[in-house]
């Protein structure tokens, strides 16, 4: 039919218009696709592992064994699992890498080994090993392996859920390099009668588990059992480290995605309406020529459906592509067994046809209305006239110099035009100025976040509390209790309880303004501080993660900090107050190594090495990068289209003001430029909404994960954006030049009547 | 002579060769009224764009003032539209987002002494209606603007292609006894097509196109007053 070959002509007449439009489609749908494909992902392997091998939610260890666990298992409404482990020195001769193996027996209850590859445990002597164990030491199934004088038969690999990130100390921040696991029977470990017993939890009932693990507590106090190493999964980094990342994958990407995907499908809706409003006289023509109403109703929605079809294909695709390497990127220092991609057929079908529903249904709204004319209404050409709006007749610009007038009357001309070119330009500054305050923000922690405030280089972390009755610390080092605690009714904010010697120098601690604070008094760290609304003189009041105990202290100090939530109070108030003994510490920080019992350690922390801190910080170059480039490619395609937009409405006047005799550089300046105010309100605009934006998420991944990311704008990367985005602008504003060059004067001569 | 035209062709080629313009000449003094009445599609239009300066001629000369605006590249066009010619259409062609004032003051903003916008503005006699947009005006008014709009800038040339082609008799009457009056009060030349051979009685010449050619050049020393012409 002649009609479809005309929708191909119209396409290739503004092929540049209609590459933008399909690129804001694409973009749309494969940041839908890509976020949600990566996001159900790992939470299908990361969930769905911790569901079906039953993953702990508590580990922790006791001075002596546990007599009666079915009647304890039975009163606390938990499985208990009780294993042994055992770590081995690899003999030189068979590893290259001097490598450590920690042995754990076979679990049957919970945390129950998922084998990836050779076959699970049948015969003694069968070892399981995790893949990375097996693959740096240069293994193979088959094989055999000397653990202390006994030979063990290399079976398979697995993963436990217990193990997922495999950290050796339960508070280390990164692995120990050469450091794995390995699983054999709980008659094979006998073999072993050095090792120790650690005991795992899993609550039947899957709501309330702090409540439920306040309560193990109670019930294994109360038998005269001394609890150590007592840590539930959320701040179990050996388990909690990939929901960190599902948490802030979904909250960063999927509403992001969403209101993107929207706000595209909008502009391309804006866009069509006006092309289709700019063909009135046509569609009034074919009309009174005999075209049915149905006829061509499918002849204009075929642009927008061809579009948006494609447009969300490709896109789909595209991201269908790139969800693979994303995850297993995220994956890579995650033992988890099953790393193939699924994708919901639901959310596929949703990226392509949404944006064909949506734009295909506002298409279709406005054609009816239009079809509904006579087709004399039409060919008047009412429909293409611009009729003046409220805001042109409202306004009065008789102060202004004529420039001025000119190109604040071709803004306002249309509303809806003007609207998509402010939030389009605003969507690009904010995602720009994200990037960089992201970016900055990370480099602030990094520089000024904790390792700043560590005076002392060292921290050790015993397994259980100590007293300093028992021997001194040494000198240039100094003692310190805490425990986990939250907020009366606000379960999802987690903080220390630190108490510190008033004379302490190992951590620093400043007020906002940078001078000594006291140690001598409450002090309270201002993430902590503004995430509670707290300020010096009210009162917070707390729960022990462990026991359940209430209390409630004055604030007397905020301390200037990034990222860190901690209450810190003088020592032997603290001891006091939770009924400790006197001088009673868990924690050194030295200036020097000391040489304790390492059996006593849960773990030692080396701000020596900045290294491990860095848990927090992802590829940033790699996401401002891209990031940026997002930027760019949003801002050049609004600001190409509202501008070649801009002119062909204008085509007519453009046309007149060449023949009145003004020059080339005058027309850009009074068309072109005519955005400057728009794009720079715009920008402007991309500023608040991107603070407003950054904390909502950012509130958002703490209440799930309880990391707090500050928010910290530097002026310097506003300026860069402010740049950035006037550099696009200006660019795209020169390859608009050209077809206002093309704009010849014959069509103002021949035109009829307004 | 202030305007004259000489041996004048022009022909486009869209697959065939049409010859619009077939040596066509034509002489005006200064302060004159021109008026060109020919059938659609003699050239007339053709004709006078040559002459405005946003049309090229494929040969002959045409000489405004002791300018031979044949011989001017693109730019130095640009500059002769903007310091000489004011054109009128039939169509009026104003810009429908800026207001009366607005309109007029497109081309006063780019030119050297303009006239006073409220002087021109009571001169066509649309004071009261300066801050109203295109579409709320009549088509006389409309053209009335168009009118301000050119002669603001008080050009040497005034140009109208059927200044009252799409307008009652009443309101041509408007347009053209505005137009004696522009030309009586500050000397403009002015040159118009029209389809009407009414009008003719107004001009000092009259040149008739047939076909591209000049068919008839008649020069009247009574002009009669456009208050009284008839149709
Ligand atoms: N761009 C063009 N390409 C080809 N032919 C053209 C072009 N412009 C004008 N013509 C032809 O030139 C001839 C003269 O056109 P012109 O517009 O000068 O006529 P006119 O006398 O003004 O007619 P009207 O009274 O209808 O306005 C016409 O036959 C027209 O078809
Ligand atoms: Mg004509």
């Amino acid at each position: 039919m002649t009609l479809q070959k005309r929708v191909w002509r119209i396409i290739k007449e503004n092929k540049g218009r209609y590459i933008g439009i399909l690129i804001l489609i694409l973009l749309g749908s494969f940041y839908f696709t890509a976020a949600t494909g990566i996001a159900n992902n790992l939470k299908k392997m990361v969930v769905k592992f911790a569901e079906e091998y039953k993953q702990e939610d508590l580990t922790f260890s006791t001075d002596k064994p546990i007599k009666d666990i079915a009647a304890l298992e039975d009163a606390s409404g938990a499985l208990i699992e009780t294993y042994q482990q055992y770590d081995i020195k690899l003999p030189d001769r068979q590893s290259q890498l001097g490598g450590e193996l920690r042995l754990l027996s076979l679990s049957s209850k919970i945390n129950i080994p998922a084998v990836f590859s050779g076959r699970g445990l049948e015969n003694p002597g069968d070892i399981l090993l995790d893949p990375y164990f097996y693959q740096t030491q240069g293994l193979s199934i088959g094989s055999q392996i000397e653990l202390n004088g006994k030979t063990f038969n290399i079976v398979g690999t697995m993963a436990v859920p217990n193990y997922v990130f495999i950290l050796k100390n339960l508070y280390d921040v990164l692995p120990t390099s050469g450091f794995g696991i390995g699983i054999i029977s709980s008659a094979d470990i006998e073999a072993f009668p050095e090792s120790a017993t650690v005991y795992g939890a899993y609550f039947e009932d899957r709501e309330n588990i702090n409540a439920q693990t306040t309560k193990l507590h109670g019930l294994l106090s109360e038998k005269g059992y001394s609890l150590s190493e007592w840590l539930d999964a959320k701040n179990n980094k050996r388990i909690s480290m990939p929901w960190t990342n599902i948490s802030s994958m979904k909250s960063m990407s999927f509403p992001v995605s969403i209101a993107f995907f929207l706000l595209s499908c909008l502009i391309v809706g804006v866009i069509i309406m006006r092309i289709v409003k700019s063909d009135g006289v046509v569609i009034g023509t074919l009309y009174a020529q005999g075209y049915r109403r149905r006829e061509l109703t499918r002849h204009y929605i075929a642009i927008p459906v061809l579009l948006s079809g494609l447009g969300g294909l490709v896109g789909t695709l595209l991201a269908l592509t790139c969800v693979k390497p994303v995850v297993d990127s995220m994956l890579i220092y995650y033992i988890l067994p099953d790393k193939g991609i699924n994708f919901s057929a639901l959310n596929l079908a949703v990226a392509v046809l949404m944006p064909v529903a949506f734009i295909g249904l506002s298409s279709f709204l406005i054609i009816r209305k239009i079809l509904k004319k006579t087709a004399v209404q039409l060919m008047k050409g009412d429909e293409q006239k611009s009729k003046v709006n409220f805001i042109e007749r409202a306004l009065r610009l008789d102060q202004f110099k004529f420039n001025t007038k000119f190109r604040i009357r071709e803004q306002v001309r249309s509303i809806p035009r003007l609207l998509f070119l402010v939030l389009g330009v605003s969507a690009a500054s904010m995602i720009l100025m994200f990037g960089f305050t992201f970016n900055y923000s990370m480099d602030v922690v990094m520089d000024r976040g904790a390792l700043a405030r560590y005076q002392y280089p060292l921290e050790y972390n015993f397994k259980e509390v100590q007293n300093l009755q028992d021997g001194a610390i040494p000198e240039g080092a100094e003692p310190y209790n805490a425990f986990r605690c939250y907020p009366e009714g606000r379960e999802s904010v987690e903080f220390y309880l630190v108490g510190m010697k008033p004379d302490s120098i190992g951590l620093k601690m400043n007020d906002m303004r940078g001078n000594a604070l006291s140690k001598d008094q409450v002090n309270i760290t201002y993430p902590l501080a503004s995430r509670l609304k707290l300020k010096e003189g009210d009162t917070i009041n707390f729960v022990n993660k462990l026991d359940g105990k209430s209390y409630s202290l004055t604030i007397d100090g905020i301390v200037q900090a990034y990222g860190e939530q901690f209450v810190y109070m003088p020592l032997d108030e603290f001891n006091h107050m939770t009924g400790q003994p006197f001088g009673s510490y868990r924690t050194v920080l030295s200036s020097h190594d000391i040489d304790f019992d390492e059996s006593l350690l849960a773990g030692v922390m080396d701000a020596r090495n900045p290294e491990a801190f860095e848990d927090l910080a992802m590829p940033t170059t790699l996401i401002v990068a891209s990031v940026t480039a997002l930027a760019v490619l949003i801002a050049v395609i609004i600001i190409f289209l509202v501008t070649s937009l801009m002119i062909d409405e204008s085509r007519n006047t453009i046309s007149l003001l060449k023949i009145l005799g003004y020059r080339e550089k005058e027309l850009a300046k009074l068309i072109l430029n005519s955005s400057t105010p728009a794009v720079f309100i715009g920008f402007w605009l991309g500023l608040p909404l991107m603070l407003a934006f950054g904390n909502n998420l950012y509130g958002y991944v703490a209440e799930i994960t309880n990391l707090v990311m500050p928010m910290i704008v530097n002026p310097l990367y506003v300026l860069i954006s402010f740049v950035v985005i006037f550099a696009v602008y200006e660019v795209t504003k020169r390859l608009c030049g050209k077809k206002l060059a093309k704009i010849s004067m014959s069509e103002a001569l021949k035109a009829g009547s307004e | 002579m202030f305007l004259s035209v000489s041996k004048l062709t022009k022909s486009y080629n869209t697959g065939v060769v049409t010859h619009v313009l077939k040596g066509v000449g034509l002489e005006m003094e200064r302060g004159q009224i021109g008026v060109i009445l020919g059938p659609s599609g003699s050239g007339k239009s053709t004709l006078m764009n040559i002459i405005g300066g946003v049309d090229r001629a494929d040969s002959g000369t045409v000489k405004v003032d002791g300018q031979h605006i044949t011989d001017l590249n693109d730019n130095q066009l640009v500059e002769y539209r903007r310091e000489s010619v004011g054109f009128v259409f039939q169509f009026y062609n104003l810009v429908p987002n800026l207001t009366v004032a607005e309109n007029i003051e497109v081309v006063s903003n780019i030119s050297k002494h303009p006239f006073k916008i409220d002087e021109v503005l009571s001169a066509v006699g649309l004071s009261d209606k300066k801050n109203r947009f295109p579409r709320e005006l009549s088509g006389g008014e409309q053209q009335r603007v168009s009118i301000a709009r050119a002669i603001i800038k008080n050009p040497k040339l005034l140009l109208c292609d059927e200044p009252t082609g799409a307008l009652d008799l009443e309101s041509s009457r408007d347009v053209l006894s505005l137009l004696q009056k522009v030309n009586v009060q500050f000397g403009t030349t002015i040159l118009m097509i029209t389809h009407n051979s009414a009008i003719a009685g107004m001009a000092h010449n009259l040149l008739r196109l047939r076909n591209g050619e000049v068919a008839e050049v008649t020069h009247n020393s009574e002009l009669v007053p456009a208050e009284r012409i008839e149709w």
